[in-house]
C-alpha cells in the first residue's frame, strides 16, 4: 500500500493522511527498502518477507533451538533452483552439524555435484573465503557461539563480502544469538509447530516484524502407520 | 617457388584480423590482464630496448631462410646448469634451440612475425636474459657457426643477409673459430690472421693441408653447406635448490626466499605450456633434519603468484622445528595446461561461467584445513543408509556418477537431510517419542559381512525435532538415532 497515486478529490477529502501518503513525491522507508530477493518457494513466506523472498545479496540468519526443526527444508526450494541455473556454481556447506545426506538431497532434486562440504573449526574464515571467491551460488554456514566471543565484527565483514559478491549467505545460529545485534539483512527465529514451522521475523530491511506459520509439503513416498 | 608461396600463405594466416602478433607475445605471459598504463609503460620500455639494438643488416634481394641467434656466456658463467637455464629461456621463442659448450644457438626466423619483428624479439629475449641475471654476448647471422663466431668475437650485430655476412666476418681473427692451437699456429705461419684471409685460400689446397673437416667448417661458416644441429630438449621435471645466505627463521622469510624459485618454475612451465598440481618443498635444517611440505592444487596451474598464495597458507600452519638453511623445490608431473581468458564480468555474473575461481577456492580451503576437510557428495546404489552415499572429489563440471538405480531409491523413499556419521543413542526415552511414520525394514548386506537388520521409524522428539531412528531386529533390540529431518 501507500505509493499508488490516487489523486481523486473525494479520497483527499475524507482521508487527508492517505492522500498525503499517496503523493508520488513522498517516499516511505518501507518502500525504499526494496532489495533484490530470491523467492523462497513458500508463498506464505514470500508474502511475509520484505521484497518477496530471501535477500539476494547479504546475510540471512536463521535461529533455532536445535537442528531438526526444518531449517534445511526452508531452503530446499532455493537450493533446487540454484541447481538448475545454467552456470554451475557451488553451494557451500560450512561446518554443518551432521552429514548432509546425499540420497535425501538428490531425492529433493538438488544436484549433488554442486555441493561442497567444508569441515572446519573456524567457520568464519571458511565463510569469508567461500563468499569472496565468487565461486558459490550460496553459502550456508553453521555458527556455534562460544561464550565471550564477539561475532559482530566478523559478521559485518561477511555481510560486506556478501554484498560485494552479490551472494545470498545463510547463517544457522542458536536462539541465544537473538540477544546480540547482528548486521544481517534478515533474522528469523524458527519454532516447532505440528506439520510446519512458526517463523518469527526478528529483523528485516524495512522494519517488518511479526510471526507467521508455514506448512511443509509432505515429502513424497512418506510411510504411514505407527508402531 | 613453392617455398615462397608457402611462406606467403603462412604470413597471411598470421595477419588475419584479430591476431596481433606483437601483443599476443606479451599477453599470455601475464596471468592478469595488464592495465593500460602498464601496457603503455611496457611498450615504451620495449621501444627503448629496440632503439639500443644495432640495425639489422638486411638484403633487398636475398630471401632469408634462417636467422641464427647465438647467446654466448662468459667462461665464469658457462656451466651446464646456466646453459640449460638459458636454453629453457630461449625455448620460449623457438623450438629450434641447440646448446654449444659455452653458448646457446636458436633459430628465430620462424618466430619473427609472431613477436612483431626481429628486433622486438631480440630485445625481449635479451631483456629476459638480463632479468634472469645472465649477460650473454650475442650475435645474429644466417648460419649458426657464423653467429657463434661473431658472438665469441663480441660483435653484437644482427646480420640477416648472407651477402653482407662475409664483410662482417672478414676482419675477425681466426682464433674466434675455436680451432685447436696447432691448427691456429699453422695458419699463423701461413700468414693467415683473419677469417677473410682464411676464406680466400684455395679450397683444394686448404683441404689437403688442414683436412676435409676444416673445409666443411668453413663451408658451414659461410652457409655454402647446411649444418644440421642437435636440438635442445628442456627438462621435464623442475628441480631447483637454493641456499639462503642466512638462516631463515620466519615463515615470511621462507616465502620471500622461495619466491624466485616459484618465478623460475613459472617460466619453466610456460615454455612447455604445462602446469603442475603438486609442488614439493623441502626445507633443510641443521643436523640433517628436513621439513617436507607438499603443496597440492585443485587444478594444474602455472602462475607463481597462485603457488605463493597456497604455499603461504600452508606455511602459516607449519611449526618449524629449527631455522632453515636450505630450500629445495620440486615439481610434480607436468600436465598440459590450457590458459583461460579472464572475463570482463565478475564470475557467474551475466550468466558467465566460473573458471579459475572454483579450483582456487578449494585450494585455499584445503591448504588451511587439510584435504579431507573439503569434499563433495556422491550417491552409491545401496540400501544401507550409511553407505548409500560417499565422499567425492569436488568437481563442479563433472556430473556425479549417479546411476538410475540409485536415483530410483532416493526418489521413492523418505530420507532425512542430515545423517549422523555414527548412529547414536536416542536423545530421549523411547516412550517420549511421537511416531510419525514407519517401520521401514532394511535388511541386507549379509554377503559382505556388514549386514544390517533394522526397522526404521520417523519420530518426533519432545522438543519438536523430527528424527530418523531404528531398532535392531536382533536382540537386544537396541534403539539408535541415525538422522535428522532438518
Amino acid at each position: 500500500m501507500g505509493r499508488t497515486p490516487s489523486l481523486s478529490s473525494d479520497t483527499a477529502a475524507d482521508d487527508p493522511l492517505g492522500s498525503l501518503l499517496a503523493h508520488p513525491a513522498l517516499w516511505r522507508g518501507r518502500s525504499l527498502a526494496r532489495t533484490d530477493t530470491h523467492s523462497t518457494g513458500y508463498p506464505t513466506l514470500d508474502e511475509a518477507l520484505p521484497g518477496g523472498g530471501w535477500p539476494a545479496n547479504g546475510l540471512s540468519e536463521i535461529l533455532s533451538l536445535h537442528p531438526g526443526l526444518g531449517e534445511l527444508r526452508l531452503l530446499m526450494p532455493l537450493l533446487v533452483r540454484f541447481g538448475q541455473q545454467p552456470s554451475a556454481r557451488w553451494v557451500a556447506w560450512i561446518a554443518p552439524p551432521f552429514e548432509p545426506y546425499a540420497p535425501a538431497l538428490a531425492g529433493a532434486g538438488v544436484p549433488l555435484e554442486r555441493q561442497l562440504v567444508v569441515r572446519t573449526d573456524e567457520p568464519l574464515w571458511a565463510l569469508e573465503q567461500a563468499i569472496e571467491s565468487g565461486a558459490c551460488a550460496t553459502v550456508l554456514g553453521w555458527l556455534k557461539s562460544r561464550p565471550g566471543e564477539a561475532l559482530q565484527r566478523s559478521l559485518r565483514r561477511l555481510q560486506l563480502a556478501a554484498q560485494r559478491q552479490r551472494t545470498p549467505v545463510f547463517l544457522f545460529r542458536e536462539v541465544a544469538a537473538a540477544q546480540c545485534a547482528s548486521p544481517a539483512e534478515l533474522r528469523l527465529e524458527l519454532h516447532f509447530r505440528v506439520g510446519g514451522a512458526r517463523l518469527q521475523l526478528l529483523k528485516s530491511r524495512g522494519g517488518r516484524r511479526g510471526a507467521f506459520d508455514i506448512e511443509w509439503s509432505v515429502a513424497s513416498g512418506a510411510l504411514h502407520g505407527t508402531p | 617457388m613453392a617455398r615462397r608461396e608457402r611462406a606467403a600463405s603462412v604470413r597471411r594466416a598470421f595477419s588475419a584480423p584479430g591476431f596481433e602478433p606483437a601483443s599476443s607475445a606479451t599477453a599470455p605471459s601475464s596471468a592478469t590482464a595488464p592495465s593500460s598504463v602498464d601496457a603503455r609503460r611496457r611498450a615504451a620500455q620495449q621501444a627503448r630496448a629496440i632503439a639500443d639494438l644495432p640495425p639489422v643488416l638486411d638484403s633487398l634481394f636475398d630471401e632469408v631462410l634462417e636467422s641464427w641467434l647465438a647467446l654466448q656466456l662468459p667462461p665464469s658463467q658457462a656451466t651446464p646448469e646456466m646453459l640449460g637455464r638459458l636454453g629453457t629461456l630461449a625455448y620460449r621463442y623457438t623450438s629450434r634451440v641447440s646448446l654449444e659448450a659455452d653458448a646457446v644457438l636458436l633459430e628465430v626466423q620462424g618466430s619473427v612475425r609472431l613477436f612483431g619483428g626481429l628486433q622486438a624479439l631480440c630485445a625481449q629475449l635479451l631483456e629476459r636474459c638480463r632479468a634472469a641475471g645472465l649477460e650473454p654476448r650475442w650475435a645474429l647471422a644466417p648460419t649458426p657457426l657464423a653467429a657463434l663466431v661473431l658472438a665469441r668475437a663480441g660483435r653484437n650485430i644482427m646480420v640477416r643477409a648472407r651477402d653482407r655476412l662475409m664483410g662482417e666476418l672478414a676482419p675477425l681473427p681466426v682464433e674466434s673459430l675455436a680451432w685447436s692451437a696447432e691448427t691456429l699456429a699453422r695458419l699463423d705461419s701461413l700468414g693467415v690472421r683473419t677469417l677473410g684471409a682464411l676464406l680466400r685460400l684455395p679450397r683444394a689446397g686448404f683441404a689437403k693441408r688442414f683436412g676435409k673437416e676444416a673445409l666443411l667448417a668453413l663451408d658451414r661458416l659461410s652457409g655454402a653447406t647446411a649444418e644440421p644441429r642437435r636440438g635442445f630438449l628442456p627438462r621435464e621435471h623442475f628441480h631447483l635448490r637454493s641456499e639462503p645466505t642466512f638462516e631463515l627463521i620466519s615463515q615470511a622469510a621462507i616465502l620471500q626466499h622461495v619466491a624466485p624459485l616459484l618465478d623460475q618454475l613459472e617460466q619453466f612451465l610456460r615454455t612447455r605450456q604445462c602446469g603442475v598440481d603438486l609442488l614439493k618443498l623441502r626445507l633443510a635444517h641443521r643436523a640433517g633434519r628436513f621439513t617436507r611440505l607438499d603443496v597440492r592444487l585443485a587444478a594444474a596451474d602455472v602462475s607463481a603468484e597462485r603457488f605463493a598464495t597456497v604455499l603461504s597458507e600452508q606455511l602459516a600452519r607449519l611449526a618449524l622445528p629449527a631455522a632453515v638453511i636450505d630450500c629445495e623445490l620440486r615439481s610434480g608431473v607436468l600436465q598440459p595446461f590450457i590458459a583461460h581468458s579472464d572475463s570482463l564480468w565478475r564470475p557467474a555474473e551475466h550468466g558467465g561461467a566460473i573458471g579459475r575461481e572454483s579450483p582456487a577456492l578449494i585450494e585455499r580451503l584445503r591448504a588451511r584445513l587439510g584435504s579431507e576437510a573439503v569434499y563433495g557428495l556422491c550417491l552409491v546404489p545401496q540400501h544401507r543408509p550409511e553407505i548409500a552415499w560417499r565422499v567425492a572429489e569436488p568437481a563442479l563440471d563433472a556430473p556425479s556418477p549417479c546411476t538410475a538405480e540409485a536415483l530410483y531409491h532416493v526418489s521413492t523413499l523418505r530420507r532425512p537431510l542430515w545423517l549422523l556419521r555414527q548412529p547414536a543413542a536416542l536423545p530421549c526415552a523411547v516412550s517420549a517419542l511421537h511416531w510419525i511414520a514407519g517401520p521401514e525394514r532394511i535388511e541386507t548386506g549379509w554377503w559382505d559381512g556388514q549386514d544390517v537388520a533394522r526397522d526404521y521409524y520417523v519420530v518426533r522428539e519432545p522438543r519438536g525435532a523430527e528424527l530418523w531412528v531404528y531398532r535392531e531386529r536382533l536382540p537386544p533390540h537396541t534403539w539408535w538415532w541415525h538422522g535428522v529431518f532438518g
